[in-house]
């Protein structure tokens, strides 16, 4: 999907004619009068954008930008005051569909540049200021610094995506990289510890990190110290590859090396993956080199305990089969997820070491090579990128991500069956990568992912790992179908559709907070008691959650609006370190870490939690949850759970998204839970 | 009267007045010389005092008798000359320029240039070439003229019929244009539309002329080629059409004689068939629509609505309007076009331009906006664009070819 770039050749030219066309349309709306400026704006909008969209049309903009100011541009808007503008609020501007927004947002930054860089003087604004509130901008909107633009960007969007990248390019060569890269620094560690199978985007960043750091014109000053690690684990984690040498150089380097270096490189590699969770390249050359010579070592280098050792000794063929299939400096990733995977003893599941014996020779369909050489290159090969991300899911089950996509139904089911039934999730890759075609059974009928039209999603997603890729399409059409098929019933679908996608331990008790025809909150009490009842370790007999069950919780942003319903899995309920009583969840959404306001911050690491989970205290998770599953057999005692408590908790529902839902209130509207993203 | 910001106002002249409200038309008399006036509907009252713009409240409904009182507050103002602005604006400035100048002719030619069947007639009676036409009162009559018409071209029974076109009588431009080719699409007119004009169908180039006329003489006469109607104009026109400008101009003069036009600006669309002959379609005594002035300024650099003031002032005087105006064509900088852009989908989610054309040279800006709707009506008559998208440049063969492709683009998908 790579949009052509602007190419620079007549580049040079057409911005020439493009800034004498601005200049003209600047001079017109000067000289209007504030009634009639409006006339004049588009054409100044409209051939700004266009400059913007071009090689070098940020420095333009910017030499330009009092004019474009005196002139009005900003007249009439929070624009025309920067000393009021709030970064915070540009991160939405320069996202947002109407090329307009885009574009004033970007002139406005551009003409604090060019007064943070003393070439324009402002009447309001001073030097330090405008320096201050863009080093905040960039800080905030660090992704679209570093990040490419999402799927979802670029369909809102289309060519402007590329606008703002290009402009916080420009903006962050003028007020220097510095000032932002502790933030980012901080940011990445955040990301990590959640320890997704995706890390391209982390990885982007830690690499134009590592670029800033090299480059003699970036001063970074004292900044950037908790970056070290970060880029060592990226890079060189070991003595034999600390300056970078390259592929070519470090495998001659291995040759000459003694036992106890390689274990000293096998160490080093280890203990830089279960720190940070990337892998570097040099890791994946290392350890196929290690298949010849020195399997002795293999588990120093996957940084194995007793239980991956062992694991790793009894299925030793597999391992080396799948390490030939699928470890190469491209998908060096694996390494870790084929570590994790040791971890976690699934093999010893009777099913799994077979199937993945069928996946390690699995002949994949011409239309699923096609889409994995679309999304990751034709290098090393469909099939070894497919193994590897079968390894990473079966070892990183809650770093499934649903990418930006509306598919977090599809994205929990994958992180499920591999956390609680990998010989499922295996036969699933299979059907879909194989056979183009999945079916599952919907209270008896079967449900072909080949039959039903539309899913969910509008088009196929492609900012997936190599599992998801494949095998969502085919979910999301079979769970869109399971829904089509549940119209008409009264009542919400996930209730029959829920345990049928999902597997046999999904709950057949269903309680849900809303009523679906009028979107109004709907026997809050007994839905609460009923959930502290199943899942509290106070209330239901100290039963700890034995299967992942799916729920669905009403999303709310920082100022606890409503924002949309969405799927996530209750892990388990359990006591943090602390001693607070807390729900541990998975989140589809790529990061955790979320503000759902009023004081409702959801926690990713510090609180007990494993890689990958999300975590609430229990009432503040029951105040956004609207969705859940229990055994109505194995209930526990209502009437124990304290009136207080479900008191705080509805306290809460109301002061979030629950406000505009009271009962009584009439004629408000919610769409039923079917859409969640 | 509000006192009026630009202090370069010539005080040997009076004041001119718009009939209507227009930004463009306010702002560029704001620019000019000549003390103005904004005769508007009370809806203009707050933005023209938020904004220093001096205004008469008026609201134009069908003429009445109050229609002297305005004409007398315009005269006690001391206007010289009112200015339409808009269709429903022309007989308003008849009826107050007969007053203002003394002159009980003006109206009723305010009254020819109102009515699509009276204009013809009139057209008919000074020897200019007409196609057929006739006054439909119900659909029977529409059904005979289309009968008529195709017997009149020995149509056969089978053969497929020539169509008709139906207009209203008093709207502006497109506004109520239909094209009839058979009976049954009789019974998609509605009743309420009658009674319409209807008229023969000529094959033909079909063009639009500006032409602003002092004391019986053309100034400039501007010739606006259509590359589809209802979709795209631009001007100057190509070297093809304007080797007709002599033929054009002797048509204008037969024109002013005909409906006795001593000022003004007049807007009158023709037909040239392939064998060079012109056939008048109608004439508006008032801006054009499809922005036409404002691509003159982009083109020329004079300001259509300023010389529309020195078109219509008494007060003007022969050197003043002479320097006004450039000389046709020769003095073009380039060549400025404007697309009217329709949905072409009938479901759509937003607007997205088409790179293509925003990476035109010739590509200047556009005025579309997000769509409100998802579902798009259909097109019965010759509806409203959804915006319009204005390009400039050298030369008028790439600028005819580009707004023609640009109907092939989906704007809104």
């Amino acid at each position: 999907m790579s949009h052509s770039e602007t190419s620079p050749g007549g580049d040079a030219s057409k911005l020439e004619g493009l800034t004498s066309k601005l200049e003209e349309a600047i001079r017109l709306l000067a000289e209007a009068r504030d009634f009639a400026k409006p006339t004049k704006i588009r054409r100044v909008f409209d051939t700004a954008r266009r400059i913007l969209l071009k090689e070098g049309g940020c420095q333009v903009i910017e030499r330009l930008a009092p004019q474009l100011e005196q002139a009005g541009v900003f007249w009439g808007s929070d624009w025309a005051e920067p000393g009021i503008l709030v970064p915070s609020l540009s991160t939405h501007s320069l996202k947002s569909p109407d090329p307009d927004t885009v574009v004033i947002e970007a002139i406005s930054e551009l003409r604090l540049l060019a007064i943070a860089r003393n070439s324009y003087t402002h009447p309001t604004v001073s030097a330090e200021q405008a320096h201050h509130y863009l080093t905040q901008v960039l800080a905030i909107n660090l992704e679209l610094l570093f990040g490419t633009p999402s799927e979802a960007e670029r369909e809102q969007q289309g060519r402007l995506a590329n606008v703002t990248r290009s402009l916080f390019r420009h903006l962050a060569d003028g007020i220097g990289y510095e000032f932002v890269i502790d933030q980012l620094v901080d940011e990445i560690w955040r990301i990590i510890q959640q320890r997704p199978i995706q890390v391209d985007s982390v990885k982007r960043m830690i690499t134009e990190i590592a670029i800033c750091r090299h480059n003699p014109e970036v001063e970074l000053g004292n900044s950037g110290q908790g970056a070290d690690r970060l880029i060592s684990s990226l890079f060189a984690p070991t003595q034999g590859c600390r300056e970078d040498p390259g592929v070519a150089v470090y495998l001659e380097r291995l040759e000459s090396m003694d036992s106890g270096a390689l274990q000293y490189e096998a160490t080093g590699f280890a203990r830089a993956m279960h720190d940070t969770g990337l892998v570097c390249a040099y890791h994946a050359v290392f350890v196929r080199y290690l298949l010849e010579h020195g399997d002795h070592l293999l588990s120093e280098a996957l940084g194995l305990s007793s239980t991956g050792r062992d694991c790793l000794l009894c299925y030793d063929s597999l391992v080396r089969a799948i390490i030939t299939e699928s470890v190469y400096a491209e998908t060096a990733q694996s390494v870790y997820g084929l570590a994790l995977m040791l971890e976690r003893g699934i093999l010893y599941q009777p099913p799994v070491a077979p199937a993945l014996w069928r996946q390690v020779s699995l002949p994949i369909s011409p239309y699923c090579r096609e889409r994995l050489w679309l999304a990751y290159g034709e290098s090393p090969g469909p099939r070894a990128w497919l193994l590897s991300g079968v390894l990473c899911m079966l070892g990183q089950p809650l770093g499934v991500g649903q990418g930006n996509n509306p598919t977090c139904q599809s994205a929990r089911a994958l992180s499920m069956w591999a956390y609680n039934d990998p010989d499922y999730l295996l036969q699933m890759v299979v059907w879909a990568a194989r056979d183009d075609e999945i079916i599952i059974h919907f209270e008896g009928q079967p449900v072909s992912s080949r039959e039903s039209v539309s899913g969910v999603a509008g088009e196929l997603p492609v900012d997936l790992d190599p599992v998801s890729l494949l095998v969502v399409p085919h979910l999301d059409r079979i769970y869109a179908e399971m829904g089509r098929r549940c119209i008409g019933r009264e009542g919400d679908p996930h209730q029959w559709v829920n345990p049928e996608f999902h597997g046999w331990w999904s709950g057949r008790g269903f309680r849900i907070n809303v009523d679906v025809s009028t979107g109004q909150l709907w026997e809050l009490d007994a839905f609460l008691r009923h959930f502290y009842a199943s899942y509290h370790p106070y209330y239901n007999g100290n039963q700890p959650l034995i299967h992942p069950q799916p729920a669905g919780i009403a999303v709310t942003d920082s100022a606890a609006r409503f924002i949309g319903w969405h799927a996530i899995t209750i892990l388990r309920v359990a006591l943090d370190p602390k001693g607070v009583m807390r729900v541990y969840f998975y989140n589809p959404n790529n990061d955790s870490g979320q503000n759902w306001g009023d004081d409702v911050v959801v926690s990713t690491a510090g609180h007990g939690e494993r890689f990958g989970e999300a975590s609430l205290p229990v009432d503040q998770f029951a105040s956004r949850l609207y969705i859940f599953h229990y055994d109505p057999l194995e209930r526990g005692e209502l009437a124990l759970v304290p009136d207080d408590e479900l008191e705080g908790v509805v306290d809460r529902i109301y002061r979030s998204w629950g406000s505009d839902r009271a009962p009584s209130v009439t004629a408000l509207q919610a769409e039923p839970g079917q859409s969640s993203p | 009267m509000t006192a009026q910001k630009n202090d370069q106002r010539n005080p040997d002249k009076g004041y001119v007045a718009f009939l209507g409200w227009s930004l463009n038309a306010v702002e560029a008399a704001d620019k000019f010389d000549r003390r103005y006036v904004v005769v508007a509907p009370d809806w203009a009252e707050a933005y023209c005092k938020e904004h220093d713009i001096p205004y008469v409240p008026w609201n134009f409904e069908r003429l009445n008798d109050r229609s002297m009182e305005i004409a007398q507050t315009l005269k006690d103002m001391g206007v010289d000359v009112a200015i339409p602005l808009f269709e429903e604006t022309v007989e308003w400035a008849g009826a107050i320029n007969s007053v203002l100048l003394d002159n009980p002719r003006l109206f009723g030619q305010a009254m020819l240039l109102r009515d699509k069947a009276l204009m013809k007639r009139r057209a008919q009676l000074g020897g200019i070439r007409v196609g057929i036409f006739e006054e439909a009162h119900d659909k029977e009559d529409v059904i005979r003229f289309l009968k008529r018409v195709n017997q009149t071209l020995l149509k056969l029974d089978g053969d497929p019929n020539d169509p008709i076109h139906l207009k209203a009588f008093d709207k502006a431009g497109c506004l109520g244009h239909r094209v009839i080719r058979t009976p049954d699409e009789v019974d998609t007119i509605p009743e309420e539309e009658f009674p319409v004009l209807m008229e023969s169908h000529l094959d033909g180039w079909e063009f639009a002329v500006e032409a602003w006329i002092h004391n019986g003489k053309i100034r400039f006469l501007n010739i606006s080629e259509y590359v589809t109607l209802g979709y795209s104009v631009f001007v100057p026109a190509t070297p093809e059409l304007e080797k007709y400008r002599a033929a054009i101009t002797t048509q204008i003069e037969k024109l002013i004689k005909t409906f006795d036009i001593d000022f003004g600006f007049i807007h009158p669309e023709y037909f040239v068939t392939s064998d060079g002959e012109m056939y008048f379609g109608e004439v508006a005594y008032r801006p054009p629509g499809f922005k036409v002035f404002e691509l003159l300024e982009r083109a020329y650099g004079f300001n259509a609505y300023q010389g529309m003031i020195l078109a219509f002032d008494p007060k003007t005087t022969e050197e003043e309007i002479t320097a006004f105006f450039p000389k046709e064509v020769v003095d073009a900088k380039g060549v400025a076009g404007c697309f009217g852009v329709y949905p072409r989908r009938r479901v759509v989610s937003k607007l997205e331009i088409p790179e293509e054309t925003e990476d035109h040279d010739y590509f200047e800006s556009h005025e579309l906006t997000a769509p409100l709707e998802e579902t798009v009506t259909k097109r019965t008559a010759f509806g409203t664009h959804w915006g319009l998208v204005y390009f400039f440049g050298d030369d008028p063969h790439t600028m005819r070819d580009l707004l023609k492709h640009q109907e092939d683009l989906d704007f809104y998908v």
